[in-house]
């Protein structure tokens, strides 16, 4: 039977996920090893101290905002791609990335680019995710407006496309005038990073997460309906104008809130659902979202550590990972032949 | 007295550009009835997809009544329609991924909790719209892997299991080859006399309406809507009314439209059957005009023209071309 395939196949992608977790927390410029975590953290006996430091405030909470990014970024893009009917649409189509480098870019070149002198210095954690949060607030306030007054969810599409590069020029520009350490404060954000989350952080982003998911849990029968189209889903009793903002504030909150914490992190949204789509054989939303979210986990988890460069104190940024790992994913799906067919 | 479903009293229907309205459809009156399967044809540009957009509610009524079971589609919610009229489109929208079971599951969303959980009663409705179609064989193959005259019957199949009294299909054939679009439509023909559904087709393929429509909705600039028999309206001449112009007519012995006979002086003696289509090819090249006539000879099928003998119409042409 299929279904039986379908709950095999969680129950296999779970242990993954768990052994990527694992790995993940493992792995490091000081290897600790599985039985010494699970000793540390059921029986609270660490080998040294500055492993309980190391697990407990750094990779821990490092490990849990991949899972969350992972989650909420591939569910973000299955949304996406879904409600636009567009198989490269993602988390970012509506600007909201954009818009939260934009406030993150106010922050800290616009300072320097005017004179100011004094934000680039102490700039706090806070700070920057309060920025990244506005800006993505503010560009999704400004696209929904439009949403509100239009039909076609190609047009909000290509508004949202707009929206992103008018929003990425303002950026190009404050980095043309800023010194240049802002500049390089702000290159180094634009590459992402999982890692640097204290705990309390660690504990908003989770608990906005979990606020982003709800509107999908809400509308997934809606989701498979817009399968069809949007003229189809009407003649279902589904209404799209609704269900687009449900999607407006979920992608919102999701992506917008991500991007803040850990900076823009490319591909996981495109390359993820796709990936969820090939493995289950499945077009379910109901099958889709619990199986993007796994595999967006999987996938962050292994990334971070592909970065970490085992051994070496060095760490390469997620961004530059994921985009090695999911572009020739996303190359290789569109060059498969029945690509556009099975979407 | 057949039940009507369906009613349209002076409906006027039209759309917004800028500040100005532009009517499309004035005065329009017609019944659907139950168990009927109407076709509604009409030249492109002419209303029909206005009209449909009306029924399925996405476009309010300006003047007159359009009502579904004695209550007017403006007021029903987009939820309450849905459980009362369902569509099949003609442009070909199909996840790939998607098995021909899970598509026609779709149609029960109007009618399931948040989740979209099937009860017995749902899978005893998808069942039966899969028999009604004949895709059972095919519940677990792929969207990607069927034909498209079997997706489009599968989106039918979709539209049943829907459950609704009316179901409206825009141009379900359009994209199907000429033995899909009959089946396509004696199919639904059925299941509008054994399902007591009323079922509206939109199409441009007169000589399918003819034959398996219960009633026929002309649809033409500037004249009122004609309602009626097929039979009725052919005999009456009405079907004319579809063909503007004076180039082409509708051929009642023969059911179907032909380009009028442009009195053509060439006389062809011999079998009915090879004359008339000796005469459909003179006439596409041209020839109008003979200075002699041509015999016809079954059998070994010769044409003799001039003493001249020709086995098949192309070469006669060639010769008369030359000449």
């Amino acid at each position: 039977m299929k279904n039986s395939r379908q709950i095999l196949l969680f129950f296999l992608l779970v242990l993954v996920l768990v052994f990527s977790f694992l790995l993940n927390i493992s792995l490091g410029s000081v290897s600790i090893y599985p039985n010494e975590i699970f000793e540390g953290l059921f029986a609270n006996s660490w080998l040294k101290n500055s492993h309980a430091q190391i697990i407990l405030n750094y990779r821990l909470p490092k490990a849990l905002v991949a899972v969350l990014a992972g989650v909420g970024l591939s569910l973000s893009g299955l949304q996406m791609q879904t409600f636009f009917r567009n198989p490269l649409a993602g988390p970012f189509v509506l600007g909201i990335s954009s818009g939260a480098g934009l406030g993150v870019a106010i922050l800290m070149l616009a300072g320097s680019a005017f004179g100011i002198a004094a934000l680039s210095g102490g700039m706090s954690a806070w700070a920057i995710v309060g920025a990244g949060t506005l800006g993505a607030g503010l560009v999704m306030v400004l696209v929904s407006l439009v949403a509100w007054r239009i039909q076609d969810s190609m047009t909000l599409l290509i508004i949202g496309l707009m929206f992103g590069s008018a929003v990425s020029a303002i950026v190009s520009v404050l980095s043309y005038f800023s010194g240049a350490d802002a500049l390089k404060l702000f290159t180094v954000w634009s590459m992402g990073s999982l890692g640097g989350l204290n705990w309390s952080q660690v504990s908003v982003l989770s608990l906005v997460v979990v606020v982003g998911i709800m509107p999908i849990i809400i509308s997934v029968k809606s989701y498979n309906a817009m399968l069809l189209g949007e003229r189809y889903a009407k003649s279902m009793g589904v209404n799209p104008t609704y269900l687009r903002w449900m999607m407006i504030i979920s992608t919102g909150l999701l992506a917008g809130s991500i991007t803040a914490f850990c900076g823009p992190i490319a591909f996981v949204g495109i390359a993820v659902p796709h990936l969820a789509r090939m493995i289950w054989k499945s077009a379910d939303h109901r099958v889709l979202f619990p199986a993007s979210a796994i595999i967006g986990s999987i996938l962050l988890l292994l990334c971070d550590a592909a970065s970490q460069l085992p051994g070496s104190a060095q760490m390469l940024p997620i961004n530059a990972v994921t985009s090695l790992v999911g572009a020739p994913i996303v190359i290789g799906l569109v060059l498969r032949k029945n690509f556009s067919k099975e979407f | 007295m057949k039940k009507s479903v369906l009613i349209a009293k002076n409906l006027t229907l039209g759309y917004f550009s800028g500040k100005s309205k532009k009517p499309v459809l004035k005065n329009l009156s017609f019944q659907l009835f139950e168990n009927e399967l109407t076709c509604l044809l009409g030249p492109n540009g002419v209303g029909k997809s206005t009209l449909v957009k009306s029924i399925l509610g996405q476009l309010p009524t300006w003047e007159g009544e359009l009502s579904l079971n004695g209550k007017l589609i403006d007021t029903f919610s987009n939820l309450e329609l849905s459980k009362q009229l369902s569509v099949v489109l003609s442009e070909p929208v199909f996840p790939g991924n998607m098995t021909v079971g899970q598509l026609v599951a779709l149609g029960r969303i109007p009618h399931t909790g948040w989740t979209g959980r099937l009860d017995n009663h749902d899978r005893g409705l998808i069942e039966n719209a899969l028999y009604l179609t004949k895709m059972e064989s095919l519940k677990d193959e792929r969207l990607v892997e069927i034909s498209d005259g079997q997706r489009q019957k599968a989106m039918i199949a979709r539209a049943l299991a829907q459950d609704g009294k009316v179901m409206v299909l825009d141009e379900p054939t359009a994209h199907l080859d000429l033995v899909n679009r009959y089946q396509i439509m004696h199919l639904l023909r059925d299941i509008a006399s054994k399902q007591g559904k009323s079922i509206l087709v939109v199409t441009h393929d007169l000589e399918i309406a003819l034959e398996t429509a219960d009633r026929l909705l002309l649809l033409n600039e500037s004249l009122p809507l004609i309602s009626g028999l097929p039979e009725d309206l052919v005999l009456t001449g009405q079907l004319d009314r579809l063909l503007p112009g004076e180039e082409f007519q509708f051929n009642i012995e023969k059911g179907k439209i032909e380009q009028k006979n442009i009195d053509s002086e060439v006389i062809l003696k011999g079998n009915q059957t090879i004359a008339f289509w000796v005469k459909k090819a003179l006439q596409k090249a041209n020839i109008r005009r003979l200075n002699a006539p041509i015999f016809i000879t079954e059998g070994d099928f010769t044409l003799i023209y001039l003493e001249k003998e020709f086995h098949r119409i192309g070469d006669l042409i060639d010769f008369l071309g030359e000449s």
